[in-house]
């Protein structure tokens, strides 16, 4: 009993002395922080809460924010009830997405295994992969504007040289999403495969050795060996494509604009017309900012949903 | 622990929200012989036009000292975000020139300052009837009109003498017919040259010349007061049928747009005279080949067309308003009579564009040549683009169904009428 009591007489002054200085140490602690938890209350948290703020009145941006009217759920009533461009704009962009990712996961991986072997000149086909990487989207989409334009493009003189038929690309409702869907690859793939190749690369050598000392062929090597060992880089490789796939905007924007940016974008009668175009648009255009600001918000939704459904299904098997 | 942070948060939060309070809307009227900054903005961007008008302001600021001006240019598409964006950051230009069609967002947020009453005599005295309704809205003259911009049918007088006329169509018959027999097709079918041009992907390019064959054959756009779309009558779908008729016999090809028709690789097109700047610099079967005429008729009307205007207004929040509407008149008043005002004489000799001023179309008259004179002619049976709250929105609308229509994936008549349901739509809401 006495022994107890000594050890309470020490433990009672060392728990006051901690709580006398902890707080001092948890101040200092978020005065260090304090700037980084600024910025992200400003550029952050900020706009988060403002846009969701927003998105239940009517705002044309010109007015004082005091002023604009409250109007509930209605913008997104109409958003998923009325507005047709914005269901397009779902469709297309769910399409791209769906495209875009499967075809970056699969070309990219095809790549990144032929560049990880003794291939001839590979710092070269690496950096040509790489380079459409570091070129804007927008140069990139306005570049491709060009070489696909049905009358005077490259692609169709190319075309037209292998006897080839000649082909309307941007220009046609069937093909244009096709086109910006293999011009958003184009750009994309190179990095994919960077991610892919440090993947591989971490794969130790005499897994491959014992694989091939066992008997196995190249196509048992790759399922059972190299496949189930990139499943984290897979997952963060479908995981942020899809995230910036879902919120495509400058590609089809610089393609479909025109070289002058004198039409709407999201043509030919609307067949590219994606989600973030028809934001722009509402909001910068048509004086709607509450309306776009509800886009913004269903769009945020659609992607937390997809990237939790994904994490749900990939992880448990990384 | 738990309270510490919240402290700590609540904190931030007083700090940021310090940081954000908005900057007091006080204007003030500075004294004219104090230093004086003004920032104006246009779409005159391009290097033929930046020069000529900068030479202009730097007039300006050589007759006062005391005023500096920086001048921001943007690309069109980029001029409405650029103002919006820039209203709502609080750094608004002092003067901007801008589509008289955002006139009824921008009187409703307030942003735009009543010119004084002598700018309001200058224009009521200079300007015509048109100039004045087109900058004109709830009964307020909110700036100087500037460049009046009609659409007309330009084509290639060599491919249609090609293909044996010596004379544009006057009847939408005679278009059809014409356009036909201007289109050439090669050995696989592929059309090489296009009778007639549309403008897809672009709202003004798809509705302007709709509207002026809508117009040049009796039908209407929206009714009188604004409130109601009327464009599904009987003439509108007489006016899209004509462009389907074409498209399917191949008279016209959706893939060869007006970029081409400088190219030669379009017969005829309708087009808005600020166009001709770039006709002159590109038009490969040279600039003498380029005729204007006015838009063919329907069985129904009388040609017509479809004009726009640009004015210059003052942000109302401007810290030197008065300076800024000094600016503005001196750009377009003359200084002598029997002289063009800066902006006519910018207008005419480096966009090609019509001056709105009474005084410079007559002063400057010599300045026109065949085609600026056919656009200058159409003023006469010219019909201002109607300038209603949700205008640019019903516009978009409306090229987006017309688009459909073009492409196949709708009828016509039902193009139209779903078109006109969301303008309507658009234009009670907006009311």
């Amino acid at each position: 009993m006495s022994n107890r009591l000594r050890v309470l007489d020490v433990a009672l002054p060392l728990a006051r002395a901690r709580r006398r200085l902890l707080p001092r140490r948890v101040l200092w602690a978020y005065l260090f922080v304090s700037p980084a938890i600024l910025a992200l209350l400003l550029f952050t948290v900020g706009p988060i809460l403002f846009t969701l703020w927003v998105s239940i009145h009517n705002w044309n941006l010109i007015e004082p924010i005091s002023q604009m009217p409250f109007v509930g759920l209605e913008n997104y009533r109409y958003l998923l009830t009325k507005d047709a461009v914005f269901m397009r704009g779902l469709r297309n962009t769910f399409i791209f997405t769906i495209c875009g990712v499967g075809t970056n996961t699969v070309l990219g991986l095809m790549f990144a295994l032929l560049l990880n072997t003794r291939l001839r000149a590979r710092v070269f086909w690496r950096t040509l992969f790489f380079l459409p990487i570091v070129t804007a989207p927008l140069a990139l989409g306005m570049m491709w504007a060009v070489l696909l334009n049905k009358n005077y493009g490259l692609v169709n003189t190319l075309l037209g040289l292998s006897g080839i038929p000649q082909q309307p690309f941007l220009s046609s409702p069937n093909q244009a999403l096709a086109c910006i869907i293999a011009v958003a690859v184009y750009q994309y793939v190179g990095y994919y495969i960077i991610i892919y190749l440090a993947g591989l690369q971490g794969i130790p050598e005499e897994y491959y050795d014992a694989a091939a000392v066992d008997g196995a062929n190249r196509w048992q090597s790759f399922w059972h060996i190299t496949l189930p060992l990139l499943r984290p880089v897979l997952l963060f490789i479908i995981v942020t494509n899809t995230i910036g796939a879902l919120q495509v905007f400058d590609i089809v924007f610089a393609a479909t604009t025109g070289v002058a940016g004198e039409t709407s974008g999201g043509g030919p009668a609307g067949s590219t017309m994606v989600v973030v175009l028809h934001m722009y648009n509402t909001a910068f255009k048509f004086f709607r900012m509450g309306r776009a600001t509800a886009m913004a918000v269903i769009l945020f939704v659609i992607i937390f949903v997809v990237t939790l459904i994904q994490l749900r299904l990939l992880r448990e098997r990384v | 622990m738990r309270r510490q942070t919240l402290f700590v948060v609540l904190g931030l939060v007083v700090v940021l929200l310090v940081a954000c309070k908005a900057a007091p809307q006080v204007v003030e009227v500075t004294p004219t012989a104090a230093p004086v900054k003004l920032v104006m903005l246009t779409h005159w961007g391009e290097e033929s036009v930046l020069k000529p008008m900068q030479a202009r302001l730097e007039e300006y600021m050589r007759l006062h000292p005391n005023v500096t001006i920086e001048y921001q240019t943007v690309t069109f598409d980029q001029l409405l975000t650029k103002i919006t964006t820039a209203r709502a950051a609080g750094i608004s230009p002092d003067v901007y020139h801008f589509y008289n069609l955002w006139l009824p967002e921008f009187v409703k947020g307030g942003m735009l300052a009543v010119p004084p009453e002598e700018v309001i005599a200058d224009i009521k005295a200079n300007y015509a009837a048109g100039s004045i309704q087109a900058v004109t809205y709830m009964d307020q003259i909110w700036g100087y009109p500037t460049e009046i911009n009609t659409y007309q049918l330009i084509y290639n007088k060599k491919l249609l003498a090609e293909a044996g006329y010596d004379k544009p169509p006057e009847t939408w018959d005679e278009l059809k017919e014409m356009a036909c027999k201007v289109t050439q097709v090669d050995a696989s079918g592929k059309v090489t040259v296009a009778g007639f041009l549309l403008i897809p992907g672009w709202d003004s390019g798809v509705v302007h010349p709709f509207l002026s064959l809508l117009w040049s054959n009796g039908g209407e756009y929206l009714s009188p007061d604004g409130t109601q779309a009327l464009f599904d009558s009987p003439e509108g779908l007489a006016t899209l049928e004509l462009q389907m008729e074409m498209i399917e016999n191949k008279c016209i090809d959706l893939g060869i747009s007006w970029g081409d028709f400088p190219n030669g690789k379009g017969g005829m097109i309708i087009m808005a005279n600020w166009w001709r700047a770039t006709l002159k610099d590109t038009f490969l079967d040279g600039y003498e080949n380029v005729g204007v005429a006015p838009i063919p008729h329907g069985p129904n009307g009388q040609s017509s067309t479809l004009q726009y205007n640009w004015l210059f207004g003052v942000d109302n929040g401007s810290k030197y308003r008065e300076e800024a509407w000094k600016l503005v008149e001196w750009l377009n008043t003359p200084a002598k009579e029997g002289e063009a005002s800066p902006i006519g004489d910018f207008l005419t000799s480096a966009l090609g564009a019509i001056p709105s001023r009474l005084s410079d179309q007559q002063v400057l008259a010599d300045r026109y040549d065949e085609f600026l004179q056919a656009f200058v002619d159409s003023a006469a049976v010219a019909r201002p683009e109607p300038v209603v709250p949700g205008g640019q929105e019903v516009k978009t609308t409306l090229q987006t169904e017309i688009e459909a229509a073009w492409y196949g994936q709708k009828s016509p008549e039902q193009a139209l009428a779903d078109a006109t349901e969301e303008a309507n739509r658009i234009l009670a809401e907006k009311r």
